[in-house]
């Protein structure tokens, strides 16, 4: 047998070669994986607030041979482009019957012969619910089949209700409600005749509602599925009405980007699976800030005293080691600790000493924004501290010999000349505990970041930081999407668009520390 | 040599209080159980330029580390004696060393300017003392620099980073910031090893200035430059004071064979 056969790179540039390309195509690789992963996100994201053209088919429903339905297209099981007969197509439809949306597997052919629907719409609820449908005509009170094309003028007209509606609770209503209530706490024979005429003029405002809001009922508009059978929808609940088979690409895009203001700035609707995810992004970015604020100074004071002030000895390196382990503790144990120690134990402590009345419901120990801004600090600490020590060892030693020989004590050193210096380390360090905040969900479950938040923890009401509250988080919404997804139609694209919008908010908060450490950088670089 | 600002020649010997900015007596320092400097004692004429010479490892910035007490960051040195400087022994414990150190100013080997302004290095120490006024600072910074012989080059970009100018700019700016705090006493170490040979002449011919306000110590490896500089010269030999005396005497006579032997290029 001939030798060279074993030592076919028996040539040392060769064998160089040969490594190099083998480091390439493991780098390529991981790059193929990052991209596909930023692909997927991006594509399944960014689909859910393209309006997709609506179809028609027949499918076999109900032990129904054939029924008609509108549907589009959601995603394809193998490739019916190069062939592939057994190729099927995921299909979300409407159906008349309740819940009016289902998801199905269509085979590709059947698909083929669908034709789209240009008169078909999808209908937006101001409860979140969405079907697609054929608006038919506009109702106003008793006339029926009025020609649709009066719907933005009715729409004005119920809008114009509304704004009556509105008014009469928010200048009528409301005062004497608040009025009657305390002048029932009071309960004073004196009151009666007050009270009295109270009631009578709430009563004539409430009766006025009423009226209005039959007036703005009759407003409807009827729609027609696919099936013939039609629905009817007071126009007041009619958040959106779409005809993506009539639009251009022009128009679309500018409906997209509605959709993506809408989605950005609109709290979410029917169990996180609809609306938007204000709340949540409020929520993280919130959080994020919050833990920022308590873990830089923890983890830059407890670094300047490692590494300036305490005693070189065991006792130091055992507790360098121990911060490092830190890093590596599993998140949920941090939650643990955080919902162990710091809501039961000093959140419970708390509530004895300052709201003893109100136990055993707890005021302070429960899960809330502060607990788990104070739980992701400590989870965050060890990276500060790390990266806070290798910016302080970063200063050179001269520098801090010309500031003490300039008459300057340790902490004036420190303060002045050596901080400063390290403040490039320092905003790394705060860099990569943002970057890990943001991204945790499983101890921000145990302590604080719940499926729905009825408030926000800002609002206008004295103290106006609420750290108390529970908030979303984006995590958290994404966790919850991706349940929803596994037994119901929607949810899926909610969580693809979550996931996009959390990758952003790290992407944005990492570019801004970024910023200021370059910044901060090139203000305290040495030239030498 | 410059032979404009020498004066007469005392004599080590017989220097009262007075005369003497620095009285060493005794000093032993040792590094864990290495002894570098060993029974120094000596006394540092004020208003004058006193070079300290030997090979590398004698102790001779060590010695010069003693009289700002720089030598305490290291914890495993230890030390003994009396270094008196204004009728107070500075090695006591009880002694504010933040406040010796802005009256001992010191200037280290390499230029080693803060990462700030050209103003802000000169008012660092001032800073310190709680000067605030930025009138008082305006005066100080230029009266430092000019000093320093540094005003001319600078003045017209005060706030600019330190790191723009040049090696041999930036130890004068060291030099002024030492300046500003008005030091009775001026430690060089090595000031001029990391310079070219005309930087180095200017920090030289600063330095004859300079002998007018503050008494000066260098430390140099450089035996024409200590010649040149310095009125009085201390030769350091293995943590011992070999010989101290005027510099002409030293290097035109040494006493002791160790001293010719160094000066002359036999060792070190």
């Amino acid at each position: 047998m001939d030798k060279r056969w074993f030592y076919p790179w028996r040539n040392a540039a060769q064998r160089q070669t040969l490594v190099i390309s083998l480091c390439a195509f493991f780098t390529a690789g991981l790059l193929l994986g990052l991209v596909g992963i930023i692909l997927l996100i991006f594509a399944r994201g960014g689909g859910y607030f393209w309006p997709e053209d609506i179809y028609e088919f027949g499918l076999p429903i109900d032990n129904k041979p054939e029924v008609r339905v509108f549907g589009e297209f959601q995603g394809s099981q193998g490739l019916a482009s190069l062939g592939d007969k057994s190729a099927r197509y995921w299909l979300v439809y409407s159906h008349s019957n309740p819940p009016y949306k289902r998801r199905a597997l269509v085979a590709a052919h059947r698909v083929q012969n669908a034709d789209i629907a240009r008169h078909a719409a999808r209908v937006l609820l101001h409860d979140g619910r969405t079907f697609l449908a054929k608006p038919v005509f506009l109702n106003k009170h008793d006339e029926r089949g009025r020609v649709l094309d009066k719907l933005p003028a009715y729409q004005q007209q119920v809008q114009r209700l509304t704004d009556q509606i509105e008014t009469i609770r928010d200048i009528h209503l409301g005062p004497l409600h608040r009025k009657i209530s305390t002048l029932t706490l009071k309960d004073s024979q004196t009151n009666s005749g007050e009270l009295l005429a109270g009631k009578r003029a709430f009563e004539r405002w409430q009766s006025k509602v009423i009226q209005l809001e039959a007036t703005r009922g009759q407003y409807t508009l009827t729609l027609e599925f696919a099936d013939t059978n039609t629905i009817t929808v007071p126009l007041n609940q009619l958040k959106q009405l779409v005809y993506p088979g009539q639009l251009n690409q022009v128009e679309k895009l500018w409906l997209t980007l509605g959709n993506i203001w809408q989605f950005l700035s609109q709290p979410p609707q029917q169990a996180n699976t609809a609306g938007g995810i204000f709340p949540a992004l409020f929520g993280t970015v919130l959080m994020v800030f919050l833990m920022t604020l308590i873990v830089t100074p923890f983890g830059v004071l407890a670094a300047v005293y490692l590494s300036e002030y305490a005693p070189r000895n065991a006792v130091t390196t055992a507790i360098r080691v121990a911060v490092a382990n830190m890093a590596g503790v599993p998140s949920i144990v941090y939650g643990v600790f955080g919902l162990g120690f710091f809501i039961y134990g000093i959140g419970g402590q708390l509530d004895e000493w300052l709201f003893g009345d109100s136990l055993p419901a707890p005021t302070l120990g429960t899960p809330g924004l502060f607990w788990a801004s104070l739980t992701m600090a400590l989870l965050t600490l060890p990276v500060v501290i790390v990266a806070t020590e290798e910016g302080l060892r970063n200063v050179p030693a001269e520098i801090k010999a010309g500031s003490y020989a300039l008459g300057a004590t340790k902490a004036e050193t420190m303060w002045h000349t050596v901080l400063p210096m390290a403040s490039p380390g320092i905003m790394t360090g705060v860099i990569l505990a943002i970057a890990r905040a943001a991204g945790e969900v499983a101890p921000l479950m145990l302590v604080g970041a719940v499926k729905f938040a009825p408030n926000l923890p800002v609002d206008s009401e004295f103290p106006f930081l609420h750290l108390e509250r529970q908030f979303m988080h984006l995590g958290v919404l994404i966790y919850d999407g991706a349940f929803h997804s596994q037994t119901q139609t929607s949810g899926a694209s909610m969580m693809f668009a979550a996931c996009l919008l959390l990758l952003l908010v790290v992407f944005i908060l990492n570019i801004i520390a970024v910023v200021l450490r370059n910044k901060l950088r090139k203000r305290y670089q040495k030239e030498t | 040599m410059l032979t404009l600002f020498e004066r007469e020649t005392l004599n080590l010997a017989t220097l009262n209080d007075e005369q003497t900015a620095i009285r060493v007596e005794q000093l032993n320092l040792a590094f864990d159980k290495k002894s570098v400097l060993s029974e120094i004692s000596m006394r540092i004429p004020a208003n004058r330029i006193v070079a300290l010479i030997g090979q590398s490892g004698c102790g001779k910035s060590t010695l010069i580390s003693c009289f700002n007490r720089m030598n305490d960051f290291y914890p495993q040195c230890r030390y003994e004696g009396k270094i008196i400087i204004d009728g107070r022994n500075i090695n006591h414990r009880n002694e504010n060393v933040a406040q010796l150190r802005a009256r001992v100013g010191m200037v280290f080997q390499k230029p080693n300017p803060f990462p700030m302004s050209i103003f802000d290095n000169i008012c660092y120490g001032l800073r310190l003392q709680g000067v605030t006024q930025r009138r008082q600072l305006d005066e100080a910074v230029e009266q430092a620099l000019k000093d320093a012989a540094l005003w001319n080059e600078v003045k017209d970009r005060l706030f600019d980073p330190a790191s723009v100018l040049s090696g041999g700019q930036q130890q004068r700016l060291v030099i002024a910031r030492a300046l500003a705090l008005k030091p009775e006493i001026l430690l060089l170490d090595e000031p001029t090893s990391a310079l070219d040979p005309l930087t180095t002449l200017h920090i030289e011919e600063l330095m004859a200035q300079l002998k007018k306000r503050c008494t000066i110590v260098i430390v140099t490896h450089n035996m024409q430059q200590a010649a040149r500089v310095s009125d009085y010269t201390a030769f350091l030999h293995q943590g011992r004071l070999i010989e101290y005396s005027d510099s002409d005497t030293l290097f035109t006579t040494p006493r002791k064979k160790q001293t010719e032997d160094y000066i002359t290029g036999r060792y070190g």
